[in-house]
């Protein structure tokens, strides 16, 4: 709940210095083994989807629609998370290869790229676990936090949850349109324009799924069809389930807009560490998440290559261990219970429970607002200095 | 590839199959060279003329279309995980179905340093269409003479190549200013062009030995320079001085390829570049605004660096800009511009 008390303004500074060291340290030393990996999962995810496909193909053997389907998960699971998700951050930018560019990248899901690094790799990962800023708190249909108003509608939440996993890429696909916002400081016109977006990307995606490769099948649409869909309802609850475990789990911070006025680098970092939650797993289990289950590392350097994020977890904690600082993480059903309770907490009214005095933090005085551009203006240079705007 | 297949990966009904990816990223599965759009290609032969250059012969994937003589293209190659891009031009006849290019060791140059020492056979590359006007459209005059220095040499070997190649080789003088005897690539070519072909004269000439271009030399070593369209290529020094030579010499076409970076020392800014997409702000005191923007820890798409391949074509939203060409300073609005050959010249907003 806001920054930790027993932290002094020059903790939160050097807590800040030494992350900003381990990022440098790592992005000065990416170089093509991490190409290699990057491509090894670009080869997979791509001869998965094609097997998988062509296995469905034969859909009508139940062992041959079993596998393709499997394999057709694993493909869409990987595209999403540790191929288009991570590429969309721009990790793979240094690469200067067209086909993983930020820019340009659009994954394969219902959700149009560009709006989704507005709603995510911006008020997401600017304004992590702040309620009223960041959406990602309910998704604007659930209360995870007790700051915000409870209302009968909540009592629901659990059925509403179950909905929305098994629809998440509706769900994420709808969510930067912002409804609650439209008519009062977004205008219709620019909702409007932005469901075109989404309505141009969701007609390819169901074309694409439900229509075109059945019709291809010929007697085989029926094999095709459930193939595509199971593969979708699949990807779906897994992103869902990953996502949720990254920053709804029991002990993960919930912060107020006051909280965090005026954050410097540091109170930054320190916010996204406590708001996110890791989960333990293996290696495989890793990338089949897009390394999300690294979600505190994911959330301190959003643009590091995923891989490294395997060889930064245990400095990071131990840095986390150094200052006092909770490192959120357990393994995947620990996890997953405490969503789980959150979501079942929630949906009854109550209020925060207060722990001690108001943090310190906001009555400082502190040197010169930092903006998010000062933030991420971190260099190895002199010439980039920061400007407010 | 078959045409007919060719066809239907390129259908509308493949792009909807493979949205949002593209057919290209599914091929890759069976050969990275191949694509339906892209033009790409192995390095066939690696042939090392002289210590410090290396002549790549590249074959293409079947989206290479014809050059004009003379053109260049933007090479591309992945070294340590990192796409680099550099211009080079076409030193092979424009209708050969192999693409030759020599590269010169460029003092630390990733891309040179790695072709001239470890270039191997078989290694990925990635092409551009040709582009260039160094050889517009015009007809094989009857009296030529090609200039170069340096690696200059590359162009004007294609446009001679593509002449003989085509049958219609005008009265040439080929006039080459290379440092030494052992820097000169292609001499036995030449040479044995030279003996094959009357009209083809050689002019070598080596600057430690002989000194560089000067009006004694053309006035001895060409006869009637007065009727000879000339196609010049080099750094830009020897562009500059062959030049004003040849204007008080010859009233006939001029035409240049310059190759060099013509960027000055160190480039300096002024003023504040706002990235407007990234919402990063940094000072645009050191560097174009392709170096600010790297240095502030971004990674705007670039090739070639120095004003050729307009990779790194950006917008600017609004500001003042200096182009590092010519010093010009421009007040710009919703206007693209290329950021490695533009530096700050006051606020900037770009649209990165």
């Amino acid at each position: 709940m806001g920054r930790p008390t027993h932290l002094s303004d020059a903790d939160v500074e050097q807590f800040g210095a030494e992350l900003d060291a381990l990022r440098d340290e790592v992005m000065k030393s990416l170089g093509k083994d991490d190409a290699r990996y990057i491509y090894r999962v670009l080869n997979t995810q791509r001869f998965s989807e094609v097997a998988g496909r062509a296995l469905l193909f034969a859909g009508i053997l139940p062992p041959a629609w079993l596998a393709g389907t499997a394999l057709l998960s694993l493909s869409k699971i990987l595209e999403n998370m540790e191929i288009g998700h991570n590429a969309m951050h721009g990790q793979w930018d240094w690469m200067q290869d067209p086909a993983l560019d930020s820019a340009t990248y659009d994954w394969d899901n219902t959700c149009p790229g560009r709006e989704w690094k507005h709603s995510h790799n911006y008020m997401h990962h600017t304004y992590t676990n702040i309620v009223g800023m960041d959406r990602d708190v309910g998704y604007s249909i659930l209360r995870m936090s007790e700051d915000q108003k409870w209302n009968p509608a909540f009592l629901f939440q659990p059925f509403y949850v179950l909905a929305l996993a098994a629809f998440f890429q509706w769900g994420v696909a709808l969510h930067d349109l912002e409804w609650e916002r439209v008519g009062k400081d977004k205008s219709y016109a620019e909702a409007l324009s932005q469901g075109r977006d989404i309505w141009r990307k969701v007609r390819r995606q169901v074309l694409k799924d439900y229509v075109l490769f059945p019709v291809l099948a010929g007697p085989m649409a029926p094999f095709v069809f459930s193939g595509n869909m199971v593969a979708n309802f699949n990807r779906n609850v897994w992103s869902f389930l990953i996502i949720f475990c990254g920053h709804f789990t029991e002990e993960a911070e919930m912060f107020r807009i006051e909280e965090t006025e005026n954050e410097t680098q540091g109170e930054w970092y320190l916010r996204q560490m406590l708001a996110s939650s890791n989960v333990n797993g293996s290696v495989p289990f890793h990338v089949l998440t897009g390394h999300l289950g690294y979600q505190i590392e994911h959330h301190l350097f959003p643009d590091m290559p995923s891989n490294r994020y395997r060889e930064i977890g245990p400095k990071i904690q131990a840095i986390a261990e150094r200052y006092n600082l909770n490192y959120n993480t357990g393994p995947f059903s620990k996890q997953l219970g405490g969503v789980a309770k959150r979501i079942l907490r929630m949906a009854l009214p109550h209020r925060r429970k207060r722990k001690g005095p108001m943090p310190s933090s906001i009555h400082h005085e502190r040197p010169a607002a930092k903006t998010q551009a000062q933030r991420r203006t971190r260099t190895n240079g002199s010439a980039a200095t920061a400007a407010a705007h | 590839m078959k045409p007919i297949v060719r066809k239907v990966l390129k259908s509308s009904l493949a792009k909807s199959l493979t949205t949002p990816l593209s057919v290209d990223h599914y091929l890759g599965l069976i050969d990275s060279k191949l694509s339906v759009n892209e033009p790409r290609g192995r390095i066939a032969d690696v042939q090392r003329q002289t210590p410090d250059s290396v002549t790549l012969t590249i074959a293409p994937n079947d989206n290479w279309i014809t050059p004009r003589p003379g053109q260049h293209i933007l090479f591309g190659i992945d070294l340590d995980g990192v796409r680099h891009r550099r211009c080079f031009s076409i030193a092979s006849a424009a209708r050969n179905d192999r693409v030759e290019i020599t590269v010169k060791r460029n003092g630390d140059g990733v891309v040179s340093n790695f072709l001239v020492d470890r270039a191997k056979a078989g290694q990925l590359v990635y092409l551009s269409h040709p582009e260039g006007e160094f050889y517009p459209n015009v007809e094989p005059p009857a009296k030529a003479l090609l200039l170069s220095a340096g690696s200059g040499i590359t162009p004007v070997m294609s446009i001679l190549r593509s002449w003989i190649d085509q049958d219609c080789l005008p009265d040439v003088v080929f006039m080459h200013y290379a440092s030494t005897d052992e820097d000169m690539i292609y001499t036995d070519e030449l040479d044995a062009l030279a003996d094959a072909h009357a009209s083809l004269s050689l002019v070598i000439r080596y600057t430690q030995e002989h000194g560089r271009i000067d009006g004694d030399t053309l006035d001895r070593e060409m006869h009637e320079l007065g009727e000879r369209m000339t196609w010049l290529c080099g750094p830009s020094g020897f562009m500059d001085a062959a030049e004003s030579l040849l204007d008080a010499r010859t009233t006939k076409p001029i035409f240049r390829e310059q190759f060099e970076a013509s960027r000055r020392e160190a480039a300096q800014g002024e003023g504040e570049v706002h990235f407007i997409k990234s919402d990063v702000a940094a000072s645009g005191d050191e560097g174009s605004l392709l170096e600010v923007a790297e240095n502030a820890g971004l990674n705007p798409p670039y090739g070639c660096r120095m004003g050729i391949c307009h990779s790194c074509k950006c917008r600017v939203s609004e500001g003042t800009v200096r182009d590092l060409r010519n010093n010009e300073v421009r007040e710009i609005r919703d206007t693209d511009i290329q950021i490695c050959i533009h530096a700050a010249a006051g606020d900037v907003a770009l649209e990165i």
